[in-house]
């Protein structure tokens, strides 16, 4: 049984302007220590889709419609509130993508991770205390016990993410969802912070969820990746498969409009045309049609289901882009 | 190691050093010092009336009505000829008492309120920000005017009904309450919008979010997160009301629906020696008062300003 299961999720927000569909039925399983990846451009769903497993959604105007999510074989959606709250932070812990915003500035830094401590250990100040320092140490902060004392404005960026991911481990989750965490972070941080999680990964035998648009962070880190299109799963396979043979139109252009280390000849890069669908009048038929250069007529009319292409490597597309060349329509 | 059993410790130093700092930036602005001063002499006038005043505030002496300032009574004596000074020290401890009480309860219903109708939002919102903007649509002295002339009766009867109470009722505690009952019901709708205002904006904050998916209750969330982020203008806001409700009642009461005679306050001085306009004696008779409650409010004005200062960032 995988540790965390996702099946047929749906979120989405009652606004004025209209039902915003996030999250249009999305399925995944994360196993015991594994890491997957959630890649997508600006609202596509990744974090609604996340904050929708922890129940994190704004309620109103948004709401959970349908799915489950199932942690250790229990369906978090149908929880009473109560042991929602036992599992956030303590089995599943969250990681954000501000760290400027992410710390309260009027608490110190050690009364923040004592918190989650106090909340779900049981332990008292001093004990509370010892474990934040411990804690701030694993995560590579100098002088931890001194530190803990100073609020958030004395922290650079980097060290605040620290700092998030020192509260995020304080009670050894099982899982770790990190919401583009390192995106708010200029590049040399972001790999000591990648780092950072790869050595605790290695350490503490947590399963992690990374949400990212970098599709060079995922290709480092994760062994299985999620693109999402529009609140769909668009294509997912494992790293090696998503970018060595990647089968969804959408995940081409991705991959394409990124320039490549390897590469002898110099190369345009692909830029993708129009724009994300919106999604409050979300048309029937395939979300990313009106950009993809492989539209056939099926794709108007049908949305397609996610299915396998190869084992462990599905895509939901009507095309086989392997036999078909690239038409583009007339703008 | 000794330092994790000094988190105590280093809590206290910390606090001691915010303190230092908290006063360091409230001082630069020298007014609000003033200020200050001012409203501590207030407060230690009121409290320690019975001991500052050189008379009873109801010692009538008629053979000496009127009088200008003297020895004997260095602001004089009024009508009945009781002695000015008592009076106005006494007046003190009147608005002693009101002022803070009718802010209290005025700035807890607000807090209530605010905090409930900004984190709840729905119809819970609806509910207490129509109501809110209904009793802003009021002058608030008007209305104050209108609960302190219909509950008075009632607040007096239903007081005498205890008749351990008896010493307090006759002590004029029925019109303190009624004063207080007044400006409290005028007061919480402006510190409600404040602090719905200031919890709309914190709980879009992602801290607020990073402290729910650690699996902090609402409550928790409240009290460490929103509230103490919404602290400095809910204090400024306090300050400002303090003064605020030293004018009204001194409105109140010189109206004749607040603090009744014998009982002195600054506004009831005011109408009892208003006859007095043309008087040689007016200056301490009738604007002393008056010039006593500008002071305050004045005073309390720049304390706010001095605490906006100190407490907001930069």
């Amino acid at each position: 049984m995988a540790l965390l299961e996702i099946k047929g999720l749906k979120t989405r927000f009652f606004t004025e302007d209209g039902v915003v569909h996030a999250v249009n039925g999305i399925s995944y399983d994360l196993e015991e220590g594994g890491t997957l990846g959630i890649v997508g451009e600006s609202g596509c769903g990744k974090t609604v889709s996340v904050l929708s497993v922890m129940r994190l959604i704004p309620e109103p105007p948004g709401k959970i419609v349908g799915g489950e999510v199932l942690f250790e074989g229990r369906d978090i959606l149908k929880m009473d509130p109560d042991d929602v709250r036992k599992v956030r932070g303590n089995r599943i812990a969250m990681v954000f993508q501000d760290p400027m915003t992410s710390l309260n500035p009027v608490l110190t830094i050690g009364r923040q991770i004592d918190e989650a401590l106090e909340l779900h250990m049981g332990m008292d100040k001093h004990q509370a205390r010892q474990r934040t320092i411990e804690l701030l140490e694993t995560v590579g902060i100098a002088e931890a016990a001194d530190r803990a004392d100073d609020y958030p404005h004395q922290f650079s960026g980097g060290m605040r993410q620290r700092v998030m991911i020192a509260m995020a481990l304080s009670c050894n989750p099982r899982v770790l969802i990190a919401d583009e965490p390192t995106t708010a972070l200029d590049v040399t941080i972001q790999a000591q912070i990648i780092e950072l999680v790869k050595r605790l990964r290695e350490d503490i035998g947590m399963a992690i969820v990374w949400i990212t648009h970098d599709l060079g962070i995922i290709a480092g880190l994760a062994e299985r990746v999620i693109v999402m299109y529009a609140g769909y799963i668009v294509e997912r396979a494992s790293v090696k498969d998503l970018y060595g043979d990647p089968r969804h139109p959408y995940t081409i252009g991705l991959l394409g409009s990124l320039p490549r280390l390897d590469e002898t000849r110099k190369r345009r890069l692909f830029s993708m045309r129009g724009l994300p669908p919106d999604l409050i009048d979300l048309k029937p038929g395939c979300p990313f049609a009106p950009r993809c250069d492989y539209v056939i007529d099926r794709c108007w009319e049908e949305t397609p289901p996610l299915e396998p292409v190869t084992l462990g490597h599905e895509i939901a597309c009507w095309v086989d882009v392997k036999s078909s060349q690239p038409s583009k329509p007339a703008n | 190691m000794a330092r994790a059993q000094s988190v105590v410790e280093v809590e206290k130093v910390e606090q001691r050093r915010r303190w230092w700092e908290f006063w360091r930036r409230f001082s630069r602005n020298k007014l609000a010092v003033v200020g200050l001063v001012v409203v501590f002499t207030m407060f230690f006038t009121g409290i320690f009336a019975p001991w500052l005043a050189p008379y009873s505030y109801t010692d009538q002496n008629l053979d000496a009505v009127e009088q200008m300032p003297s020895l004997a009574h260095p602001l004089g004596t009024d009508e009945l000829g009781r002695d000015q000074l008592s009076r106005v020290i006494w007046g003190a401890r009147t608005a002693v008492i009101i002022a803070p009480t009718a802010t209290f309860f005025g700035v807890s219903l607000g807090l209530l309120f605010g905090l409930l109708a900004g984190y709840y939002r729905g119809w819970v919102e609806t509910v207490i920000m129509r109501l809110a903007d209904i009793l802003f649509a009021f002058p608030g002295i008007l209305l104050a005017i209108l609960i302190a002339a219909t509950v008075q009766g009632r607040i007096e009867a239903w007081l005498k009904g205890f008749e351990a109470l008896e010493g307090f009722v006759k002590a004029g505690f029925a019109q303190v309450l009624v004063v207080i009952v007044a400006l409290s019901a005028v007061g919480w709708p402006g510190m409600a919008r404040l602090v719905r205002g200031q919890v709309l904006s914190l709980r879009e904050e992602q801290f607020v979010e990073a402290a729910w998916a650690i699996g902090a209750r609402p409550w928790r969330v409240i009290r460490h997160h929103i509230l103490p982020n919404a602290m400095a203008p809910i204090v400024v806001s306090i300050s400002m009301s303090m003064g605020g409700a030293i004018v009204a009642e001194a409105g109140l009461s010189f109206m004749g629906i607040g603090i009744r005679p014998p009982t002195p306050s600054w506004g009831a001085l005011i109408i009892d020696n208003y006859s007095f306009w043309r008087s040689p004696a007016a200056p301490v008779l009738l604007w002393l008062p008056a010039l006593i409650v500008g002071a305050m409010v004045a005073a309390f004005n720049f304390v706010g300003d001095g605490l906006n200062e100190a407490l907001s960032p930069g």
